[in-house]
């Protein structure tokens, strides 16, 4: 579902993001460092980690983040586009020991683009860099690619919880000014992806005032 | 006849005598002056009238149940004075009594809503409620209930909630009025369309079509209500809410699995494919859940009824609380076993799992009527939408599932589909036959447990049940044996001790034994 959620006039965006890669390469962890603040904590009082929300407070205006979790298994990758539909941003997370979590991560990014275009905001994670004496994918390779498909490449541990919010932060921006530009294009102000697609013309719209009003949680 | 009357010179007209309808017959008076053929139309008509007048009565009752969610009667007068003109239009008379009736009761029902009375009473409320029955002589219960609680719902908004409620009934009067206005000609049809509680539709309108309707009509409505609510999401939200449970309560028997789509095949297919795919147990999925567990297991069973339960529904949000709910149980079992939250990765096998296991009634109609027909802002970003895309998943993952993605050789894929063998047996294929202890531990599946639990039950019966035949048969042997040695016993006694009878021997003569006897008591004298 694209941008600005249901008002028309305060903008609050409402972004989905999923998050793809092999199995293992903890995306999980990843997801509830950021919302829960937690890692391997038997004290985590959610029951999953699949479905997580976030709400953002960025420049004054409301963001609603929703982070869908993906399986990895390599038998479940043919499921992929029921899960990236409509999404805002993809983040594509891959073990910084496990060459082959790399190629993986190729994978999506070749598959996103054709299925999405350049509509989706992609960020490629290495992550465990606590584990970098392991390391087994290079940093300019990785950056190098990440360049090569306009994407943008991040350093994360989960563990030790570095360059996690920096990630997604960084994501809402770029969804942001993504998703504004796409207003911008169809020069009115409320443009919902669904109302575009489904032809509807759009009602009158009062100018609303943006209330200041802060919900940073993050 | 006329010659008659004018010799006993009764002052009759002729034109008294002839039919009121001017048909050049002669009138009875019985028939109110008409002749018998006009009579018989009329009668006719009079009876046709009755039949639309029942109808007219049940729309107005409801219209004015309507007039009252409208508060501020004025535009809502005169729209169902309009409608009552279109429905009952060409009958005067009726019109004419009916006209006034109304206006004595909407007057009733503006004094309810005037703004002196807008914290109503509760006696006035019950009071507004009352034609309620006479309406559910045509909705059905459900129907009925949904659609008052949306007006009740949308009194508390006043003029959004008004805007509203016009709005959805013209949407409905509008997808209903598709069917109507193609066959002019078929008068029945629109005579159930009065009736406004079946709405009927185009067949040939396809199910794309109607999911368009619905769709624009939700995003025009959104768009009204954000600018009437100032941009406040969360009451948008609320109302959309139940603009959908109103609308789709109504359409659900018009548009769930509808005959111009191929969702009743589909349905067919799916299931068959489930059904064929009984042996796949947890481990082949990679299931995190041990259902050994009783809470797992317990979160396991109603995990499958929630699922169920969703073709129970009609509105679309409904059925996906449905979905939410059998996510959370299967979260539960998760975190139980697993004892940390449940990721993606563990919890789309599960749920196919309990897919397999529950093999839902009509899943892809229900998917496909949730997928057209929700609103979406809840399907594409929410919780209930992610759990939603999941069952999806696990539905395309069964469609496509091959000896590949359950870790299987395709021969071994093959042997399980034809029912050749089951997996359970052929992973411990070289050992159960010969030893049956083996059997109890290599099987994993509760039932099959069970199963073998009971057979040796019933083994255990039946060894003693041949015990106490056997018993049962040796003691009737000696029972036999006993009554015929009783009987030689006694045979022999018999012979050993013949009984002789000594005839004279119980005689007893006074005269020879005396000796034996004790001398006989004499009397003594003791008072001498």
């Amino acid at each position: 579902m694209a941008t600005a959620g249901a008002s028309g006039g305060s903008k609050t965006f409402s972004f989905k993001v999923v998050l793809l890669g092999e199995g293992c390469v903890g995306k999980t962890s990843l997801v509830l460092r950021y919302c829960e603040n937690k890692f391997n904590d038997k004290h985590i009082t959610t029951l999953q980690a699949s479905f997580l929300t976030k709400k953002l407070n960025i420049t004054g205006k409301r963001v609603n983040l929703a982070i869908w979790d993906t399986a990895g298994q390599e038998r479940f990758h043919a499921l992929g586009p029921i899960y990236y539909r409509d999404s805002n941003g993809a983040v594509l997370v891959y073990d910084i020991t496990d060459e082959d979590s790399f190629q993986k991560v190729k994978n999506w990014v070749k598959e996103l683009r054709k299925m999405l275009g350049n509509d989706i905001c992609l960020c490629i994670v290495g992550n465990k860099t606590d584990l970098d004496k392991d390391r087994h994918v290079s940093v300019e390779e990785a950056e190098s690619y990440a360049e090569s498909v306009g994407a943008r490449h991040y350093h994360t541990s989960a563990k030790l919880n570095k360059g996690i919010e920096e990630l997604f932060l960084d994501l809402c921006k770029r969804m942001m000014e993504t998703a504004q530009a796409e207003e911008r294009a169809k020069g009115n102000g409320a443009s919902q992806s669904a109302s575009s697609r489904r032809g509807v013309q759009i009602v009158d719209d009062e100018p609303q005032a943006t209330p200041a009003r802060g919900c940073c949680s993050g | 006849m006329s010659q008659r009357t004018e010799r006993r010179g009764i002052h009759v007209d002729q034109s008294d005598l002839l039919c009121k309808k001017g048909c050049g017959y002669y009138g009875n008076a019985a028939w109110q002056g008409l002749c018998s053929k006009c009579w018989r139309e009329e009668y006719q008509r009079v009876r046709q009238k009755q039949i639309q007048d029942d109808w007219a009565l049940a729309e107005k009752l409801q219209r004015e149940e309507e007039a009252a969610a409208y508060a501020s009667s004025h535009s809502a007068h005169s729209q169902s004075t309009a409608a009552q003109h279109a429905s009952v239009g060409h009958f005067s008379k009726f019109e004419e009594k009916k006209t006034n009736e109304k206006t004595r009761k909407v007057t009733t029902v503006k004094k309810f809503f005037s703004p002196s009375s807008r914290t109503t009473s509760k006696k006035e409320i019950q009071e507004v409620k009352a034609p309620s029955p006479s309406i559910s002589r045509h909705a059905s219960f459900d129907t009925d209930q949904v659609s008052k609680e949306f007006v009740d719902f949308l009194k508390n908004l006043h003029k959004p909630g008004r805007e509203t409620y016009k709005q959805c009934r013209a949407f409905l009067l509008n997808m209903s009025s598709k069917k109507v206005c193609c066959p002019p000609e078929t008068i029945t049809v629109s005579i159930s369309y009065q009736n406004k509680e079946t709405f009927l539709f185009r067949q040939d309108l396809g199910a794309d079509e109607l999911s368009e309707c619905v769709q624009d009509f939700y995003q025009n409505l959104a768009d009204r209500l954000i600018s009437h609510f100032k941009g406040s999401s969360e009451s948008v939200e609320q109302v959309m809410d139940q603009v959908e449970k109103y609308i789709m309560t109504r359409l659900y028997k018009s548009v769930f699995c509808p005959e111009t789509t191929d969702d009743e095949k589909k349905d067919l297919a799916t299931q068959d494919r489930i059904r064929a795919l009984h042996w796949v147990t947890i481990q082949m999925l990679c299931v995190s859940m041990e259902e050994d567990i009783p809470e797992v297991s317990e979160n396991v069973v109603k995990a499958i009824t929630d699922i169920i339960e969703m073709d129970s529904k009609r509105v679309p949000r409904d059925k996906l609380a449905c979905i939410t709910r059998c996510s959370k149980h299967i979260f539960s079992a998760i975190r139980i076993t697993k004892n940390e939250p449940a990721s993606a990765d563990d919890f789309l096998p599960a749920l196919i799992y309990i897919v397999l296991k529950a093999n839902p009634p009509r899943l892809q109609s229900n998917i496909q009527y949730i997928t057209r027909f929700c609103n979406p802002s809840r399907l594409m970003t929410g919780e209930d939408g992610y759990y939603f895309t999941n069952l999806c998943c696990a539905v395309a993952f069964i469609e496509k599932l091959n000896a590949q993605s359950l870790n299987l050789s395709p021969e071994e894929f093959e042997r399980f589909m034809s029912g050749q063998t089951s997996p359970q047996f052929s992973s411990s294929d070289s050992d159960w036959p010969c030893s049956e202890s083996g059997l109890g531990t290599t099987v994993t599946n509760p039932v099959l447990v069970q199963l073998n639990h009971n057979l040796e039950l019933l083994t255990g019966l039946c060894t003693r049940q041949e015990a106490v035949m056997e018993a049962a048969q040796s003691l009737q042997a000696d029972l036999l044996t006993w009554s015929d040695s009783v009987q030689q016993e006694v045979h022999n006694i018999l012979e050993k001790y013949p009984l002789e009878i000594i005839s004279k021997v119980s005689a007893i003569d006074a005269n020879t034994d005396n000796d034996n006897l004790p001398s006989p008591i004499k009397p003594q004298v003791f008072a001498d």
